[in-house]
């Protein structure tokens, strides 16, 4: 009789770790500050859609092309990416970017809550664990 | 004759007049605990030159002018410290996080080097606060200097953290 029960209980403790680890393995952990000098995947994906189109080497928009160019951010020194990335940070708080002008011409370049997530994490210059 | 005295009255009444709109000076405050001159992080004449061309409106340090408790200037001086003030105040540099750090001794060289600061209303009434091409590209230098200097001090401290 106690054996019996043993095996229901054993089930039932299974069943909470997984619960414990797959709730674990959805949430993103702060690793470290440190600098990664490549930009991630997945930031990449969404900086090449949203925003590379006005802030490149040819772009057209010279004030746009100015004030940041994904073309030269890699190939500059840490210092200079550091700052760029801080600065990414405070005009995406303050929700300047993508322009609201441009946005009324092109309501699909707005940023979705995730992408806009997603940037705002990779320039605080905070890494963070993949999602799995 | 006659019309042209009214007018100057007219004119001296409408200045005595504006006087009496409400406006609000920025607070000045001399001391400073997280100002970035007493941080350590700038040479002495560089720190002068911050002192003389951008501490006016960029600390809480400002030295008014007579014609900023005179109405109109008074409107203008008080809205161009509060925003100085607000896009970047030395007083408060110790407040800021290294990325933020970096960002603005980024913009001060960029803005520095473009000539678009100090603001050109700002040296027509401060002819001392006039910059020379050379104290120009000192100031430029420093910041990036200074912000190569920053990521270093930062790395140094991270390799500290790991024993």
């Amino acid at each position: 009789m106690k054996k019996l029960l043993l095996i229901p209980a054993l089930a039932l403790t299974v069943f909470l770790f997984l619960q414990a680890t797959s709730k674990e393995a959805n949430e993103t952990t702060i690793v470290s500050v440190e600098f990664d000098n490549e930009i991630p995947a997945h930031v990449k994906a969404v900086i090449d859609q949203k925003c590379y189109g006005c802030h490149n080497a040819e772009s057209k928009n010279e004030k746009g092309k100015k004030k940041l160019d994904w073309d030269d951010f890699e190939s500059s020194r840490k210092a200079k990416q550091l700052a760029t990335m801080a600065k990414i940070n405070e005009t995406l708080v303050e929700g300047e970017m993508p322009p609201a002008k441009f946005l009324e011409s092109k309501p699909e370049g707005k940023l979705s809550p995730e992408e806009l997530q997603t940037l705002l994490d990779w320039s605080s210059g905070k890494k963070r664990a993949p999602k799995q | 004759m006659k019309w042209g005295t009214y007018l100057l009255g007219l004119l001296a009444l409408l200045l005595l007049g504006i006087q009496l709109v409400p406006n609000e000076l920025p607070e000045v405050h001399i001391y400073n605990s997280g100002d970035l001159i007493q941080s350590g992080l700038v040479s002495e004449d560089v720190a002068a030159l911050l002192k003389t061309a951008c501490y006016d409106c960029h600390s809480n340090e400002t030295h008014f002018p007579w014609y900023a408790k005179v109405a109109p200037s008074s409107w203008l001086v008080a809205k161009d410290v509060k925003e100085g003030r607000e896009s970047l105040n030395f007083s408060h540099w110790e407040d800021l996080n290294l990325m933020q750090q970096l960002g603005k001794l980024d913009d001060i060289a960029i803005e520095v080097d473009e000539g678009r600061m100090p603001m050109d209303i700002y040296v027509k009434m401060h002819r001392e606060a006039k910059l020379t091409d050379a104290q120009r590209r000192l100031i430029v230098a420093w910041a990036e200097d200074t912000m190569d200097r920053l990521v270093e001090a930062s790395e140094a401290y991270e390799d500290e953290e790991e024993y």
